[in-house]
């Protein structure tokens, strides 16, 4: 089995795929960093201080005129009313959330990017382990082997778990490494708050509690890994159904854009909430941010996920040791 | 590619994984197993003693303030801090606090904020506008232009504004403060005359009640209204456009004398 799976591995890398996804991030952190350095400033000229209490004050204030000025949505409204409470929470607590320093830029990449970003690099792994082969006709080499359909397949499964969590590894090590020239690379014990909750229009912080960053990113990595992972299965179970890599790419391209798009405007569509793809902002739980649907919590976000990519799974896993292969 | 980078390729996808996982794990523990027990305060940082560099303004109040009507977005307040800039080569600081709608209850209620507090008490200069609000309720008093109805609100708004120069005077003592008063938007409608009444005497206790405090100033701007009066408002026909703004802020700005750092 660890020599079918090194065997998968060693295709993976032979493709160069993960080094060109970790110069994607690289060039896309680079970027960013510059756009956060360049915001920085511009705050700094337009308020004339430093002083991150200031800072917080007149966005709270710039929040409030934009909540009193018609025209905007109520999910909207919803929305920044929630995130008024936070910041209002924050400063009464004389916390900075964004203390400048590269954990915090880190933390901010991956709360941005779990959504789209990550879920587009693994696809581009995981859609075509099986179908390239099935394309290619390699896969008549392979079964032709004295070993177990499942095994093969289980393999392949690992080998993609194994390299989403290189992905998310490099998207951790390029965003600290890049920011960090430019932000330090201090802030690990920044204590940042979490635990909120919301029920409909307001903030419950009963359960608001403090947590070192160092500790808050292993979180957001650990569900941005869980979400990579889910997407995963699902482009893996494409990547079986269908022979093309290309159409595998297409589907997964439409659903997960599509969720971009939704969870913006589903919150009156309430069974939309069993879609995958509006699902994928677990970070948003953490940092308290108020959800697409009412009532949507992390853990029902998970097991929405968790089921979704169980199903997968087990098509997979049928499809692939019944199908006839010529 | 040897052996070696992939052996290694390998043993980082695993580590990784463990380390995800261990993430996850962190996750279920700290969010759904967390017990609730009051939050520890941190310790106040002590960077709260007023910081001498520079001149410090803040800007209360309203839509007036905010600078609502004017495309630029600068207001007023944008007009004086560049008339300012020009002045003076000493460092500036700029905090615009103002909420559009703003009633003087509602300025009461954000002048008792920890962190307003703290801004106001490092501030040299503070520019505020309210009581418009109070006065027009969005148009709704025009409707109503009852004598015993306008003299109820003024009562009250009166009260409400000695609160307001009380809590700014017990924070910060020495402070300018310069307080704009209103001008009659409604200054060449049907009912001007009654319009324009009911402003002058609303500027006229509001001006009263100013004297009352050190260094509290009233600004009159009635008078950079009172002809053309559409040329100087928004397509609202209630807020200033930017040549009213410009108007002001010029007023305001050459009333406020530099003691260091002059040009």
């Amino acid at each position: 089995m660890i020599n079918l799976v090194y065997n998968e591995m060693l295709k993976i890398v032979r493709k160069k795929r993960l080094f060109i996804i970790a110069a994607i991030v690289a060039v896309l952190v680079s970027l960013f960093t510059y756009a956060q350095l360049k915001q920085i400033e511009t705050i700094r000229e337009r308020i004339g201080t430093t002083d991150w209490r200031t800072q917080l004050q007149q966005q709270i204030i710039d929040t409030q005129n934009r909540l009193n000025s018609t025209g905007i949505s109520e999910e909207w409204k919803k929305f920044l009313k929630i995130r008024l409470q936070q910041q209002q929470y924050y400063l009464d607590n004389d916390i900075n959330p964004m203390a400048p320093g590269a954990p915090t830029f880190m933390r901010m990449f991956i709360e941005n990017s779990i959504e789209l970003f990550l879920p587009l690099l693994v696809m581009v792994i995981a859609a075509d382990l099986v179908s390239s082969e099935a394309s290619g006709g390699t896969i008549k080499l392979l079964l032709t082997r004295p070993v177990k359909r499942w095994k093969i397949l289980m393999s392949k499964y690992i080998a993609m778990i194994l390299s989403t969590s290189f992905i998310v590894f490099s998207v951790a090590i390029l965003s600290y490494a890049i920011s960090g020239i430019v932000f330090g690379y201090g802030g690990w014990n920044l204590p940042l708050l979490t635990g909120f909750s919301i029920q409909g229009e307001e903030l419950n912080t009963a359960a608001v509690h403090l947590i070192p960053q160092w500790k808050y990113l292993l979180i957001e990595f650990g569900l941005a890994f869980f979400v990579s992972l889910v997407v995963g299965t699902l482009t893996f179970m494409l990547s079986v159904l269908i022979r093309s890599t290309a159409a595998v790419m297409g589907i997964m391209l439409a659903a997960l854009i599509s969720g971009a798009i939704l969870s913006s405007m589903v919150s009156s569509w309430e069974s939309a909430k069993y879609l995958f793809m509006v699902n994928l902002r677990l970070t948003s739980y953490i940092s308290g941010m108020a959800p697409p649907i009412d009532g949507m919590t992390l853990s029902f976000s998970m097991m929405v996920l968790a089921t979704w990519a169980l199903v997968a799974l087990i098509v997979s896993f049928y499809v692939f040791t019944k199908r006839d292969v010529y | 590619m040897s052996k070696r980078i992939i052996t290694m390729i390998v043993s980082i996808c695993t580590a990784t994984t463990l380390l995800w996982t261990v993430g996850l794990i962190i996750t279920i523990q700290d969010q759904f197993f967390y017990e609730a027990s009051s939050i520890k305060q941190p310790k106040p940082t002590t960077s709260n003693i007023k910081q001498n560099n520079g001149l410090s303004i803040v800007a209360l109040g309203d839509s007036l303030t905010r600078g609502t009507g004017d495309e630029t977005g600068k207001g007023y307040v944008g007009y004086v801090v560049d008339d300012l800039k020009k002045r003076t080569n000493q460092h500036m600081q700029f905090t615009n606090l103002a909420i559009k709608g703003q009633r003087s209850p509602q300025l009461i209620n954000q002048l008792k904020q920890k962190e307003v507090q703290r801004q106001l008490k490092e501030a040299d200069i503070i520019l505020m506008t309210i009581g418009g609000n109070d006065l027009f309720r969005g148009g709704e008093a025009l409707r109503d232009l009852s004598h015993a109805q306008i003299e109820k609100e003024k009562k009250k708004f009166v009260e409400q504004l000695h609160t307001i120069f009380q809590l700014i005077r017990t924070v910060n003592d020495d402070a300018t403060v310069f307080y704009i008063a209103l001008y009659n938007p409604f200054n060449d409608l049907g009912n001007g005359k009654e319009t324009s009444a009911i402003v002058r005497s609303w500027n006229y206790a509001a001006s009263e009640v100013a004297a009352d405090y050190k260094s509290i100033i009233c600004v009159p701007t009635y008078d950079l209204f009172e002809l053309q009066v559409n040329d100087y408002l928004y397509t609202d026909k209630f807020h200033p456009n930017k040549e009213g703004y410009k108007r002001i802020g010029e007023r305001v700005a050459s009333l406020i004398t530099l003691t260091k750092g002059e040009k």
